[in-house]
């Protein structure tokens, strides 16, 4: 479904990802994990069309984005969750939801998605008309990924969503990303929580100073010594 | 929901029959000015808060669209001899052509470059037709000996209502939503679908005709000035600080900011004379650090702690009654 081959890219003089390339099939959970710096994010930001590679191509379904603005992209198909989730605090709940479903496609069954989403998070319906700054962490991040989904994404792109939430509610978020993917949309995580992340994934990259180096089945990696060592904590 | 949605419109209609009939009700030429000053910043602080308040752009040169609505629709109006309507109108296309040109340019810029560049654009335009218009405008003889203030006043209600009207359409599309969202989160907002800079200027665009549109409104009104005066940067300040003041990003605020900034004014100049320039920038200051959401803000807190006393209350009565 999504390709990414040989991508480099950066920020003016700094060259964050070299050679980049992963990809994720068509009704997937695919988790990149990796410590902080790594280029998780530039990558999703690559991916997303927030910020355009200096070289290697993106190829959904096998169609290049090399030239396709970010909210294109968003209508062919590819929503982003970024980190912190970045809801806008100062609307309320509904009119957050609303604006995931922005583009054209996206509005005409904007009734039915906002059912859909109300559906995985009831706790959204009862807050619809609360404003979004008023919401409790876990119910900010339940926020950011119900409005990526009002586009009626293909692929989900999820950026920590663990990121500042306790252990219990983490679990919570974790079981409802894996009753989105049953539910059909596929899903790239990236994750510091590496135990967590590599539980959920069927497969898995892990990428270190802008470069992928290792990849495999979740459960595998976990037994990957270099993975233990560096991020679980050893034993 | 709907109880205050009747309230909102009733209040609407009461304060557009206290405009119709203002001239009606006082004589003195004195108020209605006053009032005329009003409506002009209603409209003024309005536009302004457009891009300012629902967008978040702070625009410093918004003097620069006000300045050139005024100086073309005079130009028209009295030089060329077209008639005030098309006068009005061509200002304020004027004003939206010089907001497409410097639009693209300037949305490169964000945050408090956006508003450094502005000021600049604002300032270049204040010298340049400082320069090539040293002399001051008046009306010409007929136009003086038939001076009339109604039909001014009655074209500053109507200009003010179009504004106001236009920005609380605007704000409640999807258009609305995409500009608040630029607004609270850019790069969240793109990558939904939202396109920034389209958002922008949209915003800056409509808010730039109606600032034309409202300078030129001012040319017809006054009688005589210098041109560069148009574009003095007090008409930027003046909008911004209003807007402010009344709660920046609300339909009421620039109106409560507009009213209360012309009387507050007009009671301490003629007290005090220049100090109100002092009190405003203080005021401002105070309202940025404490109050960043103006007296709209500020209502809603003491309605909140209100409701919350009387609830308070409302238990403690509760509970007394089911104890005795």
């Amino acid at each position: 479904m999504l390709t990414v081959e040989e991508i480099d890219a950066g920020y003016k003089d700094l060259q964050a990802l070299w050679g980049i390339s992963l990809a994720v099939n068509e009704g997937e959970i695919v988790a990149l994990v990796g410590p902080n710096g790594a280029g998780k994010t530039t990558t999703l930001r690559v991916i997303s069309g927030l910020l355009k590679p200096s070289a290697g191509c993106v190829l959904l379904r096998g169609r290049s984005l090399a030239k396709e603005p970010a909210h294109r992209i968003v209508e062919l198909g590819i929503s982003q969750v970024p980190e912190g989730g970045r809801i806008f605090t100062g609307l309320t709940v509904l009119e957050n939801l609303e604006l995931g479903a922005f583009g054209s496609n996206a509005r005409k069954v904007k009734d039915q998605s906002l059912q859909w989403v109300f559906g995985i998070f009831s706790r959204l319906e009862e807050r619809q008309r609360q404003r979004a700054g008023t919401l409790s962490g876990g119910e900010r991040q339940m926020l950011a990924i119900g409005r990526a989904l009002m586009s009626k994404p293909g692929l989900l792109l999820l950026d920590e969503p663990s990121f500042g939430l306790a252990p219990l509610l983490v679990e919570q978020i974790f079981q409802m990303i894996t009753e989105i993917n049953r539910q059909g949309v596929t899903i790239l995580l990236v994750e510091q929580n590496v135990r967590a992340a590599l539980e959920l994934t069927q497969r898995a990259y892990v990428i270190e100073n802008g470069r992928i180096v290792g990849q495999g089945s979740g459960e595998a990696l976990l037994s990957f010594e270099s993975v233990r060592s560096a991020y679980l904590g050893s034993s | 929901m709907t109880g205050k949605r009747i309230i909102t419109l009733v209040l609407i209609i009461a304060v557009l029959a206290l405009l119709a009939a203002l001239p009606a009700v006082v004589s003195r030429d004195s108020i209605i000015n006053m009032a005329v000053l009003v409506l002009l910043y209603v409209a003024l602080a309005s536009s302004w808060n457009i891009l300012g308040g629902y967008t978040g752009q702070t625009n410093l040169g918004h003097a620069a669209f006000f300045g050139l609505g005024g100086l073309t629709t005079r130009l028209l109006w009295l030089s060329a001899g077209w008639s005030l309507f098309p006068s009005l109108l061509a200002g304020a296309g004027a004003a939206t052509t010089l907001a497409l040109i410097i639009g693209t340019p300037a949305f490169k810029l964000k945050g408090v470059y956006f508003a450094i560049g502005t000021l600049a654009l604002g300032q270049v335009l204040n010298v340049t037709v400082g320069d090539m218009f040293p002399m001051i405008t008046s009306l010409p003889v007929q136009q003086l000996v038939s001076y009339q203030l109604l039909p001014r006043y009655y074209l500053f209600v109507g200009l003010a209502v179009l504004t106001v009207g236009t920005a609380y359409v605007l704000v409640n599309s999807r258009l609305g939503l995409g500009m608040m969202a630029v607004r609270e989160e850019e790069e969240a907002a793109e990558s939904l679908g939202v396109s920034a800079f389209r958002h922008k200027l949209l915003a800056l665009v409509v808010s730039a005709f109606l600032a034309g549109l409202t300078g030129g409104a001012f040319a017809f009104y006054h009688v005589g000035y210098y041109p560069q005066f148009l574009f003095s940067p007090v008409w930027t300040f003046d909008a911004l600080m209003m807007a402010y003041i009344g709660g920046t990003g609300t339909i009421i605020g620039p109106i409560i900011g507009a009213l209360f900034f012309v009387v507050a004014k007009e009671l301490l100049a003629l007290r005090l004379v220049e100090i109100h320039l002092t009190v405003f920038g203080t005021l401002f200051i105070l309202v940025v650090l404490f109050l960043p959401g103006g007296f709209v803000q500020a209502w809603a807190s003491i309605r909140r702690a209100l409701v919350r006393q009387l609830g308070a209350r409302g238990v403690r009565l509760a509970s007394r009654r089911q104890a005795s």
